[in-house]
């Protein structure tokens, strides 16, 4: 017997593995292939079986044929409910996630979900692993509500976010491409003027806007790292401007966003003691110690809304991106 | 452009969608006499139409499952041949999806006949 049936054989067994009647699919395929091999002019050569084979077709075409029959794992009728859910269950999982890095505490919402004490940082690792147990959870039970084979009416309450139902105002191409491009002009002289201010100055913060005298907020160190850092961001999203004028994939907004959450991440890794410049340091010190903690708070929350804002337009690109795909895939 | 292009007809997999029915009336009604895969095949050739061979396998396999063909091997000759039939069960079925397959023709003939009228 030909040493290429046999793999091609081997081949197609390997995708109908788990099959009862995989031997007998197997004997019926050789069967026909040196039959057909056997026919052509000429002896039964290893020729004639290989075009045998490729009239047959790829072995991993070949076997799908044969696993069409089988219920799909989640049934086209719920496909939608994945992405409902998902979204739904990782939003409540994002949500009860920041609130555990501010509050500092673990929290546990018995039996879903279990949010371990976090650092930001460890919180930027957590929720990309958190979107995909949830999607995990939401896809087994789908998957368990599709294998039963019943009608299950599943629910959906109406104040839920529909993100079919969700679309953008209609734009016309070239008003969203000069929006894009007006967008684009702005963050690059933002970005520029940044650059100069801290080619001249080692920071970009400052408590007055006195040009011939202007006055850092922050002391030297922490305050060209911070400064580095926010000019990043800056350059970040002129770059997913400028990109966004070739291509509307929402790809750029989910790399942009998540490039900015981990820029937010390393600014809340600077270390904030020692972080005003001396004026603005002895004018805290003339009021109670709480005004400085104050201070440093109102920095950490204003950080922590900002990465939010963000997490929740990464969410929803990340959600939508997803939905293409799944829309794809039908 | 892209609109344009999303909205050119597919034929290739309309056909296949019109092929799948049309497949099992062609192939019930060939399992009248005993067959094995490759003479079908064969058989169905010389008809001037083409069935692809990892396609026809497949549906044998789902026919016999439902009880409509029946299929035995043959170990007599030099190769082993899967020979099948059609089941009293599998008539019943052709006579059906014949009955469909001909009103089908008699509706677009006669939406043929009217449009050829205006």
């Amino acid at each position: 017997m030909s040493d290429k049936l046999e793999a091609y054989l081997e081949e197609i067994s390997h995708f109908l593995s788990g099959r009862a009647e995989r031997e007998e699919i197997l004997s019926e395929i050789r069967s026909h292939i040196t039959e057909k091999a056997a026919e052509g002019p000429g002896e039964f050569t290893d020729a004639a079986i290989e075009k045998a084979i490729a009239a047959f077709g790829p072995a991993r075409k070949v076997a799908e044929r044969y696993l069409d029959e089988s219920r799909p794992l989640i049934a086209p009728a719920y496909k939608r409910f994945l992405v409902r859910y998902t979204s739904l269950l990782f939003t409540l999982h994002a949500a009860l996630t920041v609130l555990a890095v501010f509050l500092k505490e673990e929290l546990v919402l018995f039996p879903l979900l279990y949010i371990p004490r976090l650092s930001f940082i460890d919180a930027l690792i957590y929720l990309p692993a958190a979107f995909l147990t949830d999607l995990g959870a939401v896809a087994l039970v789908l998957y368990f509500i599709t294998q039963s084979g019943k009608d299950i009416k599943l629910p959906w309450p109406k104040f839920g976010i529909d993100l079919d139902e969700v679309k953008p105002p209609a734009k016309s191409f070239w008003l969203s491409r000069v929006a894009t491009a007006v967008g684009a002009v702005i963050m690059l002289a933002v970005t520029d003027l940044a650059l100069y201010l801290f080619a001249r100055h080692q920071t970009i913060f400052f408590i007055n806007l006195d040009s011939d005298n202007l006055r850092p907020l922050f002391t030297p160190g922490p305050g060209r790292r911070i400064s580095l850092i926010v000019i990043a961001m800056f350059a970040v999203s002129t770059m997913a401007l400028l990109v966004k004028l070739v291509t509307r994939s929402r790809w750029v907004d989910v790399v942009s966003n998540t490039i900015s959450l981990a820029l937010i991440g390393l600014i809340l890794t600077q270390p904030l003691d020692n972080l005003f410049a001396a004026e603005i340091a002895e004018k805290l010190q003339k009021h109670p110690p709480k005004v400085a903690s104050w201070a440093k708070n109102t920095i950490l929350i204003t950080l922590l809304f900002i990465a939010l804002m963000i997490a929740i337009d990464l969410v929803k690109n990340i959600v939508a991106v997803s939905r293409k795909k799944l829309a794809k895939g039908v | 452009m892209t609109d344009k292009t999303q909205n050119e007809p597919d034929i290739g997999s309309l056909v296949t969608e019109m092929n799948r029915g049309f497949l099992h009336i062609l192939v019930l009604a060939l399992l009248e006499k005993d067959m094995y895969g490759y003479a079908m095949v064969k058989h169905i050739d010389t008809l001037g139409y083409k069935v692809e061979e990892n396609t026809l396998y497949p549906l044998l396999r789902r026919l016999e499952k439902n009880g409509w063909i029946a299929s035995k091997w043959d170990l007599t000759e030099d190769r082993p041949r899967k020979f099948y039939a059609i089941t009293r069960e599998g008539r019943t079925l052709r006579a059906g999806l014949l009955d469909v397959w001909k009103n089908q023709n008699r509706v677009l003939d006669e939406i043929t006949k009217e449009i050829s009228h205006v």
